[in-house]
């Protein structure tokens, strides 16, 4: 065991150290920009796939679109206005909250 | 939490997509990776290198460790096949000696003769020997979970750490092992 003990002690020379943040850095940050093109090949791939069936299909959808559209416009403007209202009011409140106004 | 279980729960975590928990991981198990990756090749930069690669694909693959598994022994596994990879393809062709001197820092002290004699044995130890050495004389593996490491037989590991052993100890000078 003592020839063990020796080549133990020999061996330590190779040991890096327990804690090695630049190690673990650099091997994380390789980790999290693989993740990001993997996000990135995924979202772009979900996006072609998306544009391609919108436009293989936008002939049948078309009149539907513009028909829904032309129902749906005074309501779309009616709430326009009122989220501008909110908007505004919201934001003079803030305003005045802030001391901004006197 | 003992080792191994927290191990297991940083494994269950990073099998979820937690990065936190993956990094704990790579904290924890650096040392012994990179310290085998650099007995079993013998060049410290290329060792590294190939520790971060190792790391890469434990994160693609964590799905695929079983609960309960010796973490340590699956990294160094994955290490160990990158190593012979890595050495059967040529790419990071370097001359070991060449690098031990280059980037390593020189043995020194009373022991630095019998570093630079380990490591010229080490050096002419097949590869399988190389390793088998590392993980269970440098880095207290048992033979069981070095065979599991390296996708050798128990018997393989056994005999190869003696005939290792016997081989650098004569190298040392001192008693073969018997």
């Amino acid at each position: 065991m003592v020839d063990d003990d020796r080549l133990k002690a020999l061996f330590a020379y190779d040991e890096p150290p327990p804690r090695d943040p630049a190690f673990s850095s650099a091997v994380m940050a390789e980790v999290m920009r693989r993740r990001f093109m993997v996000d990135v090949a995924l979202l772009s791939g979900v996006s072609a796939l998306g544009g391609t069936a919108l436009w293989a299909l936008w002939p049948s959808l078309q009149p539907a679109l513009v028909t829904i559209s032309q129902g749906l416009a005074p309501a779309i403007v009616a709430g326009a206005l009122a989220m501008g209202a909110v908007a505004l009011l919201g934001g003079r409140q803030a305003s005045a909250l802030l001391g901004l106004e006197s | 939490m003992s080792p191994a279980g927290l191990d297991e729960a940083l494994v269950a975590a990073a099998q979820a997509g937690s990065t936190d928990a993956f990094s704990r991981l790579v904290e924890r198990h650096q040392q012994a990776v990179r310290a085998f990756l650099r007995r079993a090749c013998g060049d410290w930069a290329q060792a590294d290198d190939l520790a971060q690669e190792t790391f890469l694909a434990a994160w693609s693959r964590i799905g695929r460790l079983k609960a309960g598994a010796s973490v340590r022994a699956w990294l160094c596994g994955i290490g160990y096949n990158k190593h012979l990879t890595a050495r059967r393809s040529g790419v990071r062709d370097r001359i070991r000696d060449e690098s031990y001197e280059a980037d390593r820092e020189t043995a020194c002290g009373p022991h630095a003769a019998d570093k630079m004699a380990l490591e010229a044995a080490m050096g002419e130890l097949p590869e399988e020997q190389r390793a088998c050495v590392a993980l269970c004389l440098a880095a207290d593996f048992s033979h069981s979970e070095a065979a599991d490491a390296l996708g050798l037989p128990l018997g393989t590991v056994k005999s190869h750490v003696t005939r290792g052993r016997a081989r650098l100890l004569q190298a040392l000078g001192g008693p073969d092992g018997r």
